[in-house]
């Protein structure tokens, strides 16, 4: 998997290069802010070397506000098969919803929190690359929080909230089992009464089961 | 805002030199002064006494009062006249007062009736009345002392001047002090609610910047670490070592970052032992004696400290100086600061400084902040507060 | 800061528990005799005495110092005659308090600029507040002439009148007449001595006493309009003091926002990190002896960066958010509601952005508003709005809770109506007992 990093803190670039360096991903390019960012990706679609996932920070220079997110929704448009993964120190719905506008396919949206669990940051990367999804579960939870559909999620078991939380984190259905510890055929079970229960088509593939998901939220 | 600035000289125009067994260009000034009283002066009673008689007098008919309003322009304008002559002769700066308030009810009654309730015309009205009997006595002394006094008469001159001085000063100045007082607290009191507001925002990024990015590098080496301690124990030997590194840099910074929010050694005991630990840290050996009964209320005490710790940055950055010293104490409702180095000199007010900065955040609580800096050294720093007691 | 004068408010509680006791009286016939009418009276009995003095103060000083004006010596005695008024305003004003419940507030000091005599001087001669003070010293004294005479007629005729019955027996005892004389011109004389003259005149002296509280009230009417006219702080002096408390408070705010972030840094994020430096340190040592305690500690350590991490974060946002500085009020708000235990839905609507000052404090009073919901309201619902009214942002907090919300003091409520006060802002609390509540907050409009 070829990766490119962007972020201004040399310390967090260089972590984060190491960790995938380690996992055998291939950095292409470690770049400081969004204009840069834009340019390297730019050059190497030129050379027909367009990577399959950018990583990049929220808040970089010049104005240190939200360069990373700004610069992510203008690739996402110039590249549609690029996965872009955003990082923050904080998260918010608002920003989510910018970038998931138009398809969830190949986004993510984390808590720089969430490199401590090694693991789990790489199988996002991944998963991003593949063109997924992965959203952070706070994002998720505010997500849900502002919905206004809330007289039927209100109609929802705990057990289905959480699956429908998970689902909409952008994990499959057996990673939801893994991280339930339950069989895949009960996630399934789970799964067919939440879309009953949300008045959603079934639809088959992670992917179009998670953008039905964040849609059906964010209407 | 108040903050005085006065760099190397100070008010030169204001304060003449002492008077001395000389004629000089200050004592011609005022000889001149003292005798052309006696023309303008008797204009102006003339002025006045006409103005007010046909005034008051064609009150009764409607006619009279546009007229009293006319001559309290013309007051005005007499005024303007009197504090150019003062500012001419005998170097005295009074400001100039607001122009006339624009009528708060429209239409021809409403400026008449602002006319004639202007308190500068009435107060110039007022000075060009009881100037006439002064201005003969001024005109004769000065007269006859040419004649006969010439020895002793600068000082003669310089007291009758001082008089004068005295009298523009009170019915000449401005007196819309209030208007000007409510303008300046308006403006104090957005500077603070603004700085407050941008000191927020600066501590956020400060944390985003250093201390988070520092934990985020630390949580993903422990992540790693974790990991590979069973696997490669040797690797992963080196990356706790490592992340043990980046904890205590992580403190540090934090440490640094706390300090320069507000530090817990003012809250616990006071500016004392906060500027002792603020020189502590400067690169030139500073000397700090702080002398005050109690201590002053907590935003009061938290301006001095950082007025203290920025002077004292001045001074280790730019200054040259082999040693400084700081002194606060209190005197009557004021809390003052002084902090002087040897270097050399030549630190300005000027837009844009880190000075200027402190002289506006001085100015927004009514302080005060007077830099006393000639070129070659040495530098005196002083800043005033107000005293405020502990709630 | 608009404080209402509240007149009679020093002993309005008093006037409550004396009228308890009465209740059974009509207001009409229990005015003569409430201590009220009596402090009132008094006032007026008082007035003229003192009037007498600050009115020959007031001219002896003013003729004075304007004859002596022409030789310059007029200057300080006019001050003298200033400061005299001030000082019998004081009184005056206290005096008003004490016997009419007037709540008149006292001007600030005098601000010299400088010290010395010529400055106190030119700072007495220069404050409308003292000119005022002098003016009621001659003008309350023709007033209080006529107030006097007035009230104490009408009570002395009252009260005599309507005794007359009582004392009717001293005329044919003592003065060879049958009663009070009514009318006589040698030739014809009446006297109110038959029991039906003596009844009307009773009658008559009491309709007058009934009358007198009334009277002496409209008198001591204009008494308050003079005092609070004259002797009350000017509205731009009013406006200096509002404005000096208000500075005060922004600034003591700014200091202990300060001071609350160190040490939440201190107990939260510092702390963590030494009991994780401390952690690290022993694993290090345990990596080659022991490495299963080894990896517990590093485990450990990694749930504390994580923990610090989320604090952090926390204190940050509630620093400043982030995402305000980058979006504004919307998308922030949006982002607080989000996070509130009650469903919250949030409608700005606002043409531009104001000044970051501006939009941090409206940030942080809807965050405040929308905790006290969480807490206390147990809403159901809730809805912000932000809007834009001329030159002043509106925010509305409402909720579907049990209501019983109050900005008295040490509330809440109360420290976030006093931040917003301090920056000419408004809060209002709407919260009848049993809900809905509607706190709404008005703040001024500056551009960015």
């Amino acid at each position: 998997m070829r990766v490119v990093i962007a972020e201004d803190s040399v310390l967090l670039r260089e972590g984060l290069t190491r960790l995938l360096t380690d996992r055998g991903h291939d950095v292409v390019a470690g770049v400081g802010d969004g204009d840069a960012l834009v340019k390297t990706i730019t050059d190497l679609a030129a050379q027909g070397e367009l990577p399959d996932v950018v990583v990049a920070d929220v808040r970089m220079p010049p104005t240190h506000t939200d360069e990373g997110v700004r610069a992510a929704v203008l690739l996402r448009k110039q590249h549609p098969g690029l996965g872009v993964l955003v990082l923050s120190q904080y998260v918010e719905e608002q920003y989510a919803t910018e970038l998931l506008a138009g398809s969830s396919r190949g986004v993510g949206y984390l808590l720089k929190d969430r490199v401590a669990e090694v693991r789990e940051f790489v199988d996002a990367v991944v998963r991003v690359a593949q063109g997924g999804t992965a959203l952070d579960p706070e994002v998720v939870a505010q997500l849900l929080g502002r919905s206004r559909k809330q007289d039927v999620l209100a109609g929802l078991t705990p057990r289905e909230r959480e699956v429908l939380g998970l689902m909409a984190e952008g994990r499959t259905n057996s990673a939801v089992a893994r991280q339930l510890v339950v069989s895949d055929g009960a996630v399934e079970k789970h799964v067919s009464n939440i879309f009953l229960k949300l008045g959603l088509s079934p639809s088959d593939g992670d992917h179009r089961r998670v953008l039905a998901v964040l849609t059906y939220l964010n209407s | 805002m108040t903050a005085r600035i006065i760099t190397s000289e100070p008010e030169a125009v204001d304060r003449p030199p002492a008077p001395r067994f000389a004629f000089d260009r200050h004592t011609w000034k005022e000889i001149v002064y003292l005798l052309t009283n006696l023309p303008v002066t008797l204009l102006g009673f003339v002025y006045v006494v006409t103005t007010l008689s046909i005034g008051v007098g064609l009150a009764v008919t409607v006619i009279g009062l546009p007229v009293l309003a006319a001559g309290l322009l013309g007051a005005r304008l007499l005024g303007r006249a009197e504090r150019a002559r003062a500012r001419g002769l005998l170097g005295l700066r009074v400001e100039e007062p607001s122009p006339l308030p624009r009528a708060s009810v429209d239409g021809w009654f409403g400026r008449l009736w602002s006319g004639l309730k202007d308190p500068v015309g009435w107060r110039t009205m007022l000075y060009s009345f009881i100037r006439l009997p002064w201005g003969v006595l001024t005109f004769t002394v000065t007269l006859v002392g040419l004649f006969v006094l010439w020895p002793v008469l600068p000082f003669v001159v310089r007291g009758l001047a001082n008089a004068d001085r005295a009298m523009a000063r009170a019915l000449l100045s401005p007196s819309d002090e209030l208007e000007r007082r409510i303008a300046e607290l308006e403006s104090d009191r957005g500077v603070v609610v603004d700085t407050a507001a941008a000191d927020l925002r600066r501590i956020e990024r400060d944390l985003h910047d250093g201390a988070q990015a520092r934990l985020v590098n630390l949580a993903m080496g422990l992540g790693l670490a974790k990991e590979k301690l069973l696997e490669d124990p040797d690797a992963a030997a080196v990356m706790v070592d490592e992340a043990h590194g980046e904890v205590k840099l992580a403190l540090q910074e934090l440490r640094d970052l706390a300090r320069g929010i507000h530090p817990a050694v003012l809250t616990d005991r006071g500016l004392d032992a906060a500027l002792s630990s603020v020189a502590t840290r400067c690169t030139v050996p500073v000397k700090v004696t702080a002398d005050l009964p109690e201590r002053p209320a907590e935003a009061i005490e938290g301006i001095a400290y950082f007025t203290v710790s920025e002077l004292l940055q001045n001074v280790s950055k730019h200054s040259g100086a082999r040693s400084a010293s700081v002194d606060v104490w209190r005197s009557a409702d004021r809390l003052l600061i002084q902090v002087r180095d040897d270097g050399r000199g030549g630190a300005s007010l000027d837009k844009g400084t880190g000075m200027s900065g402190l002289a506006d955040r001085l100015g927004a609580v009514d302080g005060l902040f007077v830099v006393d800096s000639p070129a070659g050294g040495p530098t005196t720093v002083t800043a005033e507060l107000p005293w405020r007691d502990r709630a | 800061m608009t404080t209402p004068t509240q007149h009679g408010q020093g002993y309005g509680y008093r006037d409550a528990v004396a009228g308890e006791r009465r209740r059974r009286l009509p207001a009409g016939l229990r005015a003569p005799v409430e201590a009220r009418t009596f402090r009132e009276f008094g006032y007026l009995l008082l007035s003229l005495p003192l009037s007498i003095m600050t009115f020959v103060y007031a001219v002896t000083m003013v003729s004075l110092g304007a004859g002596l004006l022409i030789t310059f010596l007029g200057i300080p005695v006019l001050a003298a005659a200033l400061a005299g008024a001030r000082g019998f305003a004081a009184m005056e004003r206290s005096r008003a308090r004490a016997l009419l419940g007037l709540d008149v507030g006292s001007p600030g000091p005098l601000r010299a600029r400088g010290h010395g005599p010529m400055a106190w001087t030119v700072a007495l001669l220069k404050s409308g507040e003292s000119w005022r003070n002098l003016l009621y010293g001659i003008l309350h004294f023709p007033w209080a002439v006529f107030a006097f005479n007035v009230a104490l007629v009408f009570w002395t005729v009252g009260w005599t009148l309507l005794t007359y019955p009582l004392w009717q027996w001293v005329f044919p005892m003592y003065t060879g007449q049958g009663g009070i004389q009514l009318y006589g011109d040698g030739a014809h004389d009446i006297y109110l001595d038959n029991p039906f003259e003596i009844t009307v005149t009773a009658v008559v002296g009491l309709l007058i006493t009934m009358a007198a509280p009334w009277v002496i009230r409209a008198l001591t009417w204009v008494d308050r309009l003079l005092v609070s006219g004259l002797l009350g702080p000017s509205r731009l002096g009013a406006r200096v003091v509002e404005l000096e408390s208000d500075r005060g408070v922004v600034v003591d705010t700014a200091a202990a926002d300060l001071r609350r972030i160190e040490r939440d840094l201190h107990d939260g994020a510092q702390a963590r990190l030494v009991s994780l430096a401390m952690d690290l340190g022993v694993a290090k040592e345990k990596l080659a002896e022991d490495p299963r305690e080894a990896a517990r500690m590093v485990d450990e350590a990694h749930g504390e960066v994580k923990t610090a991490l989320q604090e952090l974060r926390d204190l940050a946002r509630g620093i400043h958010p982030a995402v305000l500085t980058d979006r504004g009020l919307d998308a922030a708000l949006s982002s607080v509601a989000s996070r509130c235990t009650v469903p919250v839905q949030v409608d700005v609507d606002l043409p531009a952005r104001p000044a970051p000052a501006i939009e941090g404090i409206a940030y942080f009073t809807v965050c405040e508003l929308l905790q006290n919901v969480s807490k206390h309201s147990r809403a159901t619902r809730a809805t912000v709005d932000v809007w834009r009214v001329e030159n002043r942002l509106m925010l509305q907090v409402a909720d579907n809770g049990v209501g019983g919300a109050d900005a008295a003091a040490g509330s809440g409520l109360a420290g976030l109506a006093g931040r917003l006060d301090a920056v000419d802002g408004i809060l209002l609390v709407d919260s009848p007992s049993a809900g809905p509540t509607r706190v709404t907050a008005e703040l001024p409009w500056r551009r960015a």
